[in-house]
């Protein structure tokens, strides 16, 4: 599978005319996985609306390959619905069963194998709310993995994540590149954002693109962070400080 | 037997039930998704609201179901104007608005129409009473509640489950949330001829949250709403007519004992 995402000159924002994102312009090329940094509120959820469709371009254009699939955070959903593990990932196959016919059996055995394939085979029954934190996030990720989508945008999908599952989840996103398929992982975490291929530093507009060796610059974290960081280890390492609003 | 087979010998006993069975089809299944979604004070205000639509319908020569679908359609449109413009929250609001339907109704009932005997009709229903146009608009409502949830019970989990990430799945969440309100209305104009004004909940809301506590699966919770909605409509029609009480009341006695049963069942269940 081979997969591209194009984005020129982006900027887009809400109902009220308001920009939250402007200048954006990257492109990924299959098999890339592109970390997303920046505070809350510098615009990744933005850019993920943007290129999911839910919210229009002001400006600028997006190429993708197909329809994205969308990993939220799991504490987004409603922990309450009495859904299991394969409820939920059987509703990555809604979009192609029309509303007459019911879901189709190879549709069931698709989300059985992406469950067995983000190790949860023997949770497949239990209540998604009933799993925990880093077993919820691998459910949603099978959910992308039923919809079959070569452009996966996953949300923080690292935060408030046992080891196990941290572990679990780098190895499935590994496998998911090497098949082709292009990852943006949103994160406020620079460490995190180390891992991957390229790095696209948001702070309400692009600060900058590219590898993470050359990107992860002090005036880059700077630029995007502004005065919440805090450099670390003589300046060569820096870590982003998060002030939340509880 | 004879406590069951003597009253179910009679015309308008034969009649409420039926009425029931159509109510108890259309408010399970329609209550568990409004319970899922969190709507359960929401659809009890929009009954509450429809009073004063009802106080009005006679004098003016208006159907009441059409006048009780304007008071709640009416009661709906103030609060969305409330909520988006930030005036006060969603559920101050609901809470604002159903008081003063409510005592909007009244004043109209008790000085402007002099409704007198009939308002007690109005806000607690008549089972006992009903017209051809009452079972009718009941099948109505159950067989619209049948087709949406065979339709839209994907779009409705969904969207419910996880609002953010649905339309992502290639939902039209904002069409499903559109349907899922205009049933609402509809459940509610057909539920309001049996139990009242202030009672919908008795049939929208009891049931499901009751079936909440015994299940955690969608399909058992939909078959269990509409199975207690039934059971309690049924106990509350031969209650009412053995000890003569007003029957919406007698189901709504019926439907919050059925509650707390559940709810101690399941509290010894967990704590074991």
């Amino acid at each position: 599978m081979s997969a591209a995402v194009e984005v020129a000159g982006l900027s887009a924002g809400y109902g009220n005319g308001a920009i939250a994102l402007r200048d954006v312009s990257f492109t990924a090329t299959a098999g890339q996985a592109v970390a997303v940094l920046g505070p809350n509120g510098g615009g990744k959820t933005t850019l993920f609306r943007a290129l999911l469709g839910e919210l229009p371009a002001a400006t600028g254009s997006i190429d993708l390959v197909g329809m994205p699939a969308y990993v939220p955070q799991t504490e987004r959903s409603r922990l309450d619905f009495p859904v299991s593990a394969l409820d939920v990932a059987l509703m990555g196959a809604y979009a192609r069963t029309p509303w007459y016919r019911r879901i189709a059996g190879s549709d069931h055995a698709l989300a059985r194998a992406a469950l067995e394939r983000v190790g949860l085979t023997d949770r497949a029954g239990l209540r998604f709310g009933a799993l925990s934190g880093g077993q919820r996030q691998r459910v949603l990720i099978a959910r992308a993995l039923v919809q079959d989508a070569g452009v996966l945008l996953l949300d923080e999908p690292f935060a408030g994540v046992d080891r196990t599952s941290e572990e679990a989840i780098m190895q499935i996103l590994d496998e998911l590149r090497a098949e082709g398929r292009v990852m943006l992982i949103a994160t406020h975490d620079v460490e995190q954002a180390r891992r991957w291929d390229q790095v696209l530093c948001l702070a309400g507009s692009q600060i900058a693109y590219g590898p993470p060796v050359d990107t992860l610059t002090n005036a880059v974290l700077e630029g995007t962070y502004g005065e919440e960081i805090v450099m670390l280890d003589c300046g060569h390492r820096a870590v982003a400080i998060q002030h939340h609003s509880h | 037997m004879r406590w069951l087979t003597d009253p179910l010998a009679l015309p308008f006993m034969q009649r409420a039930l039926l009425a029931t069975l159509l109510l108890a089809v259309a408010a399970g299944l329609l209550g568990t998704w409004i319970v899922l979604r969190r709507l359960a004070f929401f659809a009890h205000a929009v009954g509450t609201a429809t009073f004063p639509g009802l106080v009005v319908a006679g004098p003016w020569g208006i159907a009441p179901p059409l006048a009780a679908l304007g008071a709640g359609l009416g009661f709906a449109g103030l609060l969305a104007r409330m909520t988006r413009r930030g005036v006060t929250s969603a559920d101050a609001a609901t809470g604002l608005l159903l008081t003063a339907a409510l005592a909007l109704g009244a004043i109209l009932a008790s000085d402007v129409y002099r409704s007198g005997a009939g308002v007690d009709r109005l806000l607690f229903g008549t089972l006992l009473g009903l017209g051809d146009g009452d079972v009718a608009l009941a099948a109505g409502a159950a067989a619209a509640a049948v087709a949406a949830t065979a339709a839209l019970a994907r779009t409705w989990l969904a969207t419910g489950f996880d609002p953010a990430g649905a339309a992502a799945l290639g939902i039209r969440a904002a069409r499903g949330d559109w349907l899922l309100l205009a049933l609402l209305a509809v459940t509610v104009v057909a539920v309001l001829p049996a139990v009242g004004a202030l009672l919908v909940s008795t049939l929208l809301v009891v049931p499901a949250a009751t079936a909440r506590l015994l299940t955690e699966s969608l399909g058992a919770l939909l078959a269990a709403a509409v199975a207690l909605a039934a059971f309690q409509g049924v106990a509350g029609l031969l209650l009412a007519y053995h000890l003569d009480l007003p029957p919406g009341p007698a189901i709504a006695v019926i439907g919050g004992g059925g509650f707390a049963l559940a709810a101690l069942g399941s509290s010894l269940r967990r704590a074991r």
